[in-house]
């Protein structure tokens, strides 16, 4: 066990041209050890850097260290050796698909504890205890590349215990994983503290769940250059913001008998590696309406967007404007449907802001309509001083804006969703989905958004379809 | 057989080969090669490939030989044989070998350093990705009105930013789970060299030498 002490910690990534700007300004802070704390600030304050120079994988990975120091225990971080790092703190990701460097669940969890020379006769009932303990031990030897975005978490956090890490940290953790997957990891995470007197602390701009968990919350403001722990009060006060929306009581209309289709299904079938996803006799989607699209981790949403968008096969039917997608050229499909990927970097084709701006305005349906209005997108976004900046250097809630608003830009007529409102804080995630109303109406659009979040998307949303047991269904509620 | 020492086998095999010109030979290895493949029981698709994509560049050559030279029939015969001889005597080396063995059996045995080992192995895994990445990338491209040919440097710089990001992540991923270079290990799946590996490396080398000369001093 062992306190995180933050002491006037200053951390800057030098630009080419040899300036120093801070990230971090003289942050201290103290987590208390076998506590579980809970980072949050809004997106892009700089959350993701100090938990990597926590982990110690910062400065070794990119940035300076320009003063202060982080100290574990009464050691400080830089100067634990990296083989006994492992023992102490170990970290899981806010990408779940860029944290594992073998091919399958079991051969992960036995790459950790040879690092760490656990004697090979120890490591096979480590291995299950720390599947157990997640309840993964039916993901033993599936390929990782097969696994959803929720079971990747899982297995990363198998590793940890299995690692038998004293403090935990957790970047984000639950940006791809669906509700019941994050309730899981979080009693897991609260048991482990609880029975095993782990350190954990966590960083999340959403709130939402935590009350029951945590014992410490602490801010980082936007600038990064404050970090507070709030007063029980005060803590209470701000997570009260953040209570789950009633969503249960929350009814949307049936799709209505006029409504005319856009994107039609016939006896579609999905499938992902060896297991069906969808089995679906029909379904459709509506011309000029937003609909919902939710269903649990790994059942097979992201894969019919992608189905939708030529990027996964399919068998069976699935027709755009009465067209089987499977015959239409790429190229064409794409002029009439587009795909926001979940994954913002994929979507980015240029190096700055600015460029890739420039590119969705000269290629726009309608590039009048949002040439008068872009200043304003972007103010209202907090994107208008980044300008200039490198697309890939933004913070994970700054891509996420950007990656939106130049897809929204296209005015393509159907547009997909994929997590659109991952890493988004409060008030951007309010600004965005007003953005995509307005639009949506005003371009005519048809979207089709699936998202684990559901708060405030009653205002977004028409319809809702839920994907569950190999179905598409049109539900009334909400949640 | 011990996998590090079952590819020195093969490329000493393919190096000998290189120089000699017994077709005789070249077509017992290259039968033996077949054996050892069908042992490991492939995909009938897989074994029609293996014996077909070697055919073009094999006739290729026989009838440039042919035609173009006069080094004759035999020659020809020989650089025919000799091209299946390397594919089956490869194929059956990495056939029968899993790509996670023949890396630990580098690293616990040819002490290839461990950073190497585990970077060849997690580029390995990257492989199917690289591909779903390039279609999503030219999709990224139509999308915005941008058709990205084959021939597009912007295809290439994506694909390159997408692999430095992929390597970068990799390498913190690794370090996160208490990998660090040099630092010692433990190995759940010891792969020992044993001496029947000595054997059969030397024994084929000695009987492929000892084919090879006697044939060629009759």
């Amino acid at each position: 066990m062992a306190t995180i002490s933050v002491k006037n910690l200053s951390f800057s990534y030098p630009t080419e041209d040899g300036q120093k700007p801070l990230t971090l300004t003289n942050l201290s802070a103290t987590f208390p050890s076998g506590g579980f704390s809970l980072l949050t600030g809004p997106s892009g304050s700089g959350k993701s850097t100090l938990m990597k120079i926590i982990s110690g994988l910062y400065p070794k990975f990119g940035g300076l260290v320009t003063a202060g120091e982080v100290r574990l225990g009464d050691q400080k971080i830089s100067e634990i050796p990296e083989q006994d790092r492992g023992q102490l703190v170990a970290m899981m990701f806010q990408n779940p698909n860029q944290q594992f460097a073998m091919d399958t669940v079991e051969r992960e969890l036995i790459f950790a504890l040879e690092n760490q020379c656990v004697p090979p006769a120890e490591m096979m009932p480590r291995v299950d205890r720390a599947l157990d303990y997640v309840e993964i031990s039916q993901l033993r030897h599936r390929q990782l590349n097969s696994l959803s975005g929720g079971e990747k978490q899982k297995v990363a956090l198998a590793v940890i215990i299995a690692m038998k890490a004293d403090t935990i940290l957790l970047d984000e953790p639950f940006a791809s994983v669906d509700p019941i997957a994050r309730q899981l990891l979080l009693s897991k995470l609260a048991k482990l503290q609880h029975d095993e007197h782990k350190t954990i602390l966590i960083s999340d701009h959403d709130l939402e769940d935590y009350d029951q968990y945590i014992d410490h919350l602490f801010v980082l403001n936007g600038t990064g250059d404050s970090l507070k722990l709030l007063d029980k009060d005060a803590a209470e006060r701000k997570m009260a913001n953040f209570k789950r929306q009633d969503t249960s009581k929350q009814y949307l209309s049936l799709p209505a008998q006029t409504d005319h289709s856009i994107i039609e299904a016939h006896d579609l079938n999905l499938t992902a590696g060896t297991s069906t996803l969808l089995n679906q006799p029909n379904v459709s989607f509506f011309q000029h309406h937003i609909t919902l699209l939710t269903g649990a981790n790994g059942t097979g949403k992201s894969t019919l967007l992608l189905a939708i968008s030529k990027l996964h096969p399919y068998q069976g039917t699935l027709l755009l404007n009465q067209k089987e997608i499977a015959k239409i050229r790429n190229k064409q499909l794409l002029q009439e449907v587009v795909l926001v990927f979940q994954d913002a970097d994929q979507q980015f084709l240029n190096v700055t802001v600015t460029e890739e701006l420039a590119l969705s305005l000269k290629n726009s349906h309608t590039p009048e309509y949002f040439e008068k209005r872009l200043p304003d997108f972007l103010k209202q976004l907090q994107l208008a001083d980044l300008q200039d900046h490198v697309v890939y250097t933004l913070s994970g809630g700054q891509k996420k804006k950007l990656q939106i608003l130049e897809m929204l830009i296209m005015a393509t007529p159907v547009m997909l969703f994929d997590e659109p409102f991952t890493g988004l804080d409060f008030s951007s995630l309010q600004t965005v989905m007003a953005i995509m109303k307005q639009v949506a109406q005003d371009c005519q659009q048809t979207m089709v958004i699936v998202s684990h979040q559901l708060f405030g998307l009653d205002a977004l949303v028409d319809y809702h379809v839920k994907l569950e047991n190999k179905h598409l269904q049109y539900v009334e509620g909400l949640a | 057989m011990n996998p590090s020492l079952k590819f020195l086998l093969a490329v000493l095999i393919a190096l000998e080969i290189s120089f000699t010109s017994v077709w005789t030979v070249n077509l017992a290895l290259a039968l033996m090669g077949l054996v050892i493949i069908l042992f490991s029981r492939p995909k009938l698709k897989r074994l029609v490939l293996l014996f077909f994509v070697p055919l073009i560049p094999a006739i290729a050559l026989a009838v440039a030989i042919l035609l173009q030279s006069n080094a004759g029939m035999h020659f020809a015969l020989v650089l025919f044989t000799r091209i299946y001889a390397y594919v089956f005597v490869g194929s059956a080396a990495t056939l029968t070998t899993s790509i996670s063995d023949l890396v630990m059996s580098l690293e616990q045995n040819a002490h290839v350093p461990s950073k190497f080992a585990y970077g060849f192995l997690g580029a390995f895994n990257l492989l199917p990705k690289i591909v779903s990445e390039v279609n999503i990338i030219r999709a990224a491209g139509n999308m915005r009105g941008q058709a990205l040919h084959f021939w597009s440097p912007q295809l290439y710089f994506k694909a390159i930013l997408a692999s430095l990001d992929w390597s970068e992540n990799l390498a913190e991923a690794i370090t996160s789970h208490g990998f660090s270079e040099g630092a010692p290990r433990t190995y759940f799946k010891q792969i020992r060299v044993r001496w029947w590996d000595w054997l059969i490396l030397f024994g084929s080398l000695a009987a492929l030498q000892f084919v090879l000369f006697g044939l060629h001093l009759q």
